[in-house]
């Protein structure tokens, strides 16, 4: 009955499907719809830039205008894969700028970009808009020049937390006097300091600016004739928040602030002098999102911020706010729903700050809609964990980090097991969890049986056995994304859910027990998954095969094996037995 | 280790072979078969899904025996104490614990910095605040090598010139005499960047630095 419609209306009612999952559904329906889908496909998401290669998709899907990608694994984020892995962008770069002439977006994430990549963009897609570089590295600010030389139409440059090497602040000089298309700009994490009348005079031209992250260096006081040009911001992320403390400063920042109506989220304030935080205090009712987490100020003067802001959704601070001061916030933000407190003093042995459980639990009292947690603290308690999942069933993203490993309850001594049991158990919706402190295999059997619908799992210096890997993989239905460190789960889980790990993304172990003999099995016997061991020690074949690796993982994909692995990685497959010759 | 390779449908599918079910599952054609040309044994060949082992029901007695076995093998156990100082006797440090971001670190390592200058009472003949003088004679700075996954520490102290400080880190890492000459010592300073240590005198070494990094020579190094 393909013939009923004409393409042309298919194509026209496939245009209001945004979500991927719909068009691949889409495109098994039949031949015809396939093949309509894939011409009209333009934005596409690809989660591990491994599972598949340039080649496969530009035949698929020719159309392109956008394109989303992940590379590294997300223990990146903390070393524990070494520099030289892999996630390089070029090759996709290289096959996008002769199929996609027309491409727009481009949006990395843990990637290894190049200035020769960023060079590449800028003179290949004539239309190019938007590019968004998240915790990606490997580019200078000469790369950063050409696209903001030769991007005509620029409307979005975000360079958040990646590492850039910052050769100088030139490179903002280099937008052309025409270029009036920005609408968001993030320097955030660059270091030097940029021409401050460059950027005002970009700024100035710029009527659709709604989002500009300004990096540490630009000072305050230069911050109020900064807003002044751009009154219709809906995000700023300030530079340093300090000065010398002089009444026409904080007169002309008042006022600054005071003009922009439209201010929703606000972020920055690295160097804080709570001085100048009343500034602000004019647009606080319209904030909803706050970024603090560099603001090393004390709980009394986070409070007396934090507590104007009414309709908050979002929050990140610093540890500093201790459990007062976010017992202030959950009697204040009703409208709270994320919440993140990072640690000031991660490395110290003792704790510098009176921030204990109680902090949160508070929070998952007053706060109804709560539904995503990031916190990092000292102590915790089976009891707490009860108590918030217990008042918090919407629970979405939960991240505990007890930053003692393997720390127990420290009111009964007992392991976190029940605790955790009871977030599962209670938060049906719960799509992500990071586990800590002390933990045996029950906790995973709690989870295994009840989190139907968790997608990513992180653990560390958890467990007694691969009883507990087993529960996890053959019970979370959902689960794609398993990421674990210094467990002591070995080859018998693994190898009996092999075949679960073809319906996750990817599964990362280190400092684990799996040998490499049960590797080399898993790759021999699964050729849609690659099976990755990432060893410094050398060859893996020099040691027994009854070895534990370092580092293991494993993803699907329909690409083959990588060919940019480094010294230090080698795949798992039937080719040759796992042994890669340099 | 036994492995028992056994054929096993895809999990959807549950247990055993429900005529009906498989029926209900295989009206559709599935997409190789659509539009790969795959004929349908080879489409069930495919999705075949092996379970390389099988876990069966004893395991969890088993387990439990194994599970002390393996406490014994290979991970190391980390003493449960809130006294960082245990671990730094030591010389070994968890990498990437506590989970911050490397943005996140550094920052914290300027706070933490500052707090050590305000509260810091000086000693005589030992350097300024490098990361972890609390109010102690120690010194202690990370050490990486490259091409090593593990991050030690080091008390700078005890060191009174490169000479001593090259020695000891020779003998940390095991760096054999042919390849001393290969590694070049950085040291990252207060402001965060890195910087060749034999550039400077000793002196101004010793009370700007921050870590330390074993560099390969001829490779260019991120910030």
């Amino acid at each position: 009955m393909a013939y009923s419609f004409p393409e042309e209306v298919l194509e026209h009612v496939f245009s209001f499907l945004s979500s991927d999952k719909d068009r691949n559904s889409v495109s098994l329906v039949c031949k015809s719809w396939y093949e309509i889908e894939r011409w009209c496909r333009r934005r596409i998401f690809v989660g591990n830039c491994y599972a598949v290669s340039p080649g496969i998709v530009i035949r698929r899907f020719p159309e392109v205008r956008a394109v989303e990608m992940k590379g590294k694994p997300h223990f990146a984020d903390f070393n524990l894969v070494p520099e030289g892995w892999g996630g390089y962008v070029y090759p996709w770069i290289a096959a996008m700028s002769a199929a996609y002439p027309l491409l727009e977006e481009i949006k990395l994430k843990r990637m290894v970009v190049t200035d020769e990549c960023l060079e590449l963009i800028s003179k290949s897609f004539k239309n190019f808009k938007v590019l968004v570089l998240s915790s990606c590295e490997g580019f200078t600010t000469d790369g950063l020049a050409s696209i903001a030389a030769n991007c005509r139409h620029l409307r979005e440059l975000d360079l958040r937390e990646s590492e850039v090497e910052d050769l100088s602040g030139h490179w903002l000089s280099h937008f052309p006097d025409n270029c009036t298309s920005l609408v968001s700009l993030n320097m955030s994490c660059l270091g030097s300091e940029v021409s401050f009348s460059a950027l005002e005079r970009l700024v100035a031209r710029s009527p659709n600016l709604r989002t500009l992250r300004l990096n540490r260096a630009v000072p305050l006081e230069k911050l109020a004739n900064l807003i002044r040009r751009a009154p219709q911001l809906v995000e700023l992320g300030t530079g340093a928040y300090s000065a010398e403390i002089r009444s026409d400063i904080l007169l002309n920042l008042t006022e600054a602030f005071s003009a922009c109506k439209q201010l929703k989220g606000l972020s920055g304030f690295w160097d804080v002098v709570p001085a100048y935080l009343p500034a602000m205090y004019s647009v606080c009712s319209g904030i909803t999102s706050l970024n603090l987490s560099y603001a090393t100020i004390q709980s009394f003067d986070l409070v007396k911020l934090v507590t104007q802001c009414r309709n908050l959704q979002r929050l990140w601070v610093l540890d500093y706010i201790e459990d007062s001061g976010l017992e202030a916030l959950a009697s204040s933000c009703k409208d709270l729903q994320e919440l993140r407190v990072f640690p000031s003093d991660p490395f110290g042995a003792e704790p510098n700050v009176s921030l204990t459980e109680q902090g949160l639990v508070s929070v998952s009292k007053g706060c109804p809609k709560l539904q995503s947690v990031l916190y990092f603290c000292r102590q915790m308690s089976n009891a707490a964990l009860i108590s918030i999942a217990k008042n918090r069933p919407k629970m979405v993203r939960f991240r505990l980090c007890i930053i003692e490993p393997r720390a127990p309850d420290y009111l009964t001594l007992e392991p976190l097991d029940a605790g955790f049991g009871a977030i599962v158990e209670n938060c049906k919706e719960l799509r992500r969890l990071s586990l800590s402190g002390l933990l045996t295999d029950r906790v995973f059997k709690y989870i295994g049986t009840h989190a139907k619908k968790l997608e990513m799992l992180s653990i560390a210096f958890a467990g007694d056995s691969d009883l507990g890997l087993h529960h996890v993989l053959s019970g979370c239905e959902s689960l794609r994304k398993l990421e674990i460190r210094d467990c002591p789960f070995g080859d018998k889980a693994l190898l009996a859910n092999a075949a679960k790990l073809e319906t996750m993304r990817s599964l990362w172990m280190s400092s684990c027990s799996v040998s490499y003999g049960a590797c080399k099995l898993l790759g021999q016997k699964m050729p849609r998954l690659n099976v990755e061991v990432i060893d410094e020690r050398g060859p893996p074949d020099s040691r027994p095969d009854s070895c534990p690796v370092e580092r293991l993982y494993v993803y699907r994909t329909v690409a083959g094996r990588r060919i940019d692995m480094p010294g230090f990685v080698w795949t798992m497959d039937d080719e040759d037995s796992g042994l890669r010759f340099s | 280790m036994e492995v028992q390779l056994e054929l096993a449908l895809p999990s959807g599918s549950g247990k055993g072979s429900d005529p009906n079910q498989d029926c209900d599952q295989r009206k559709k054609r599935s997409f190789e078969e659509a539009f790969m040309g795959v004929k349908k044994k080879e489409v069930d060949d495919l999705h075949e899904t092996l379970p390389l082992l099988i876990w069966d029901g004893n395991e969890e007695k088993k387990q439990q025996f194994d599970g002390e076995l393996l406490e014994q093998k290979h991970i190391p156990k980390l003493a449960i104490s809130n006294n960082r100082n245990a671990e730094m006797e030591d010389n070994f440090v968890v990498v990437g614990w506590p989970p911050v971001k490397s943005w996140r670190r550094q920052f914290c390592h300027q706070i933490s910095h500052r707090e050590c200058t305000t509260n810091y009472v000086n000693v005589e003949n030992n350097g300024g605040g490098g990361g972890g003088g609390r109010g102690s004679n120690s010194m202690y700075v990370k050490v990486k090598m490259e091409g090593v996954g593990i991050t030690r520490k080091l008390n700078l102290s005890v060191h009174r010139s490169y000479h001593s400080l090259t020695a000891k880190l020779i003998a940390m890492f095991g760096i054999c005499e042919e390849n001393v000459e290969k590694y070049k010592l950085t040291y990252q300073d207060k402001e965060g960047h890195w910087l060749l240590a034999r550039d400077v005198p000793w002196e101004t070494f010793i009370h700007s630095v921050q870590r330390l990094k074993l560099q390969k020579m001829a490779t260019t190094f991120y910030s």
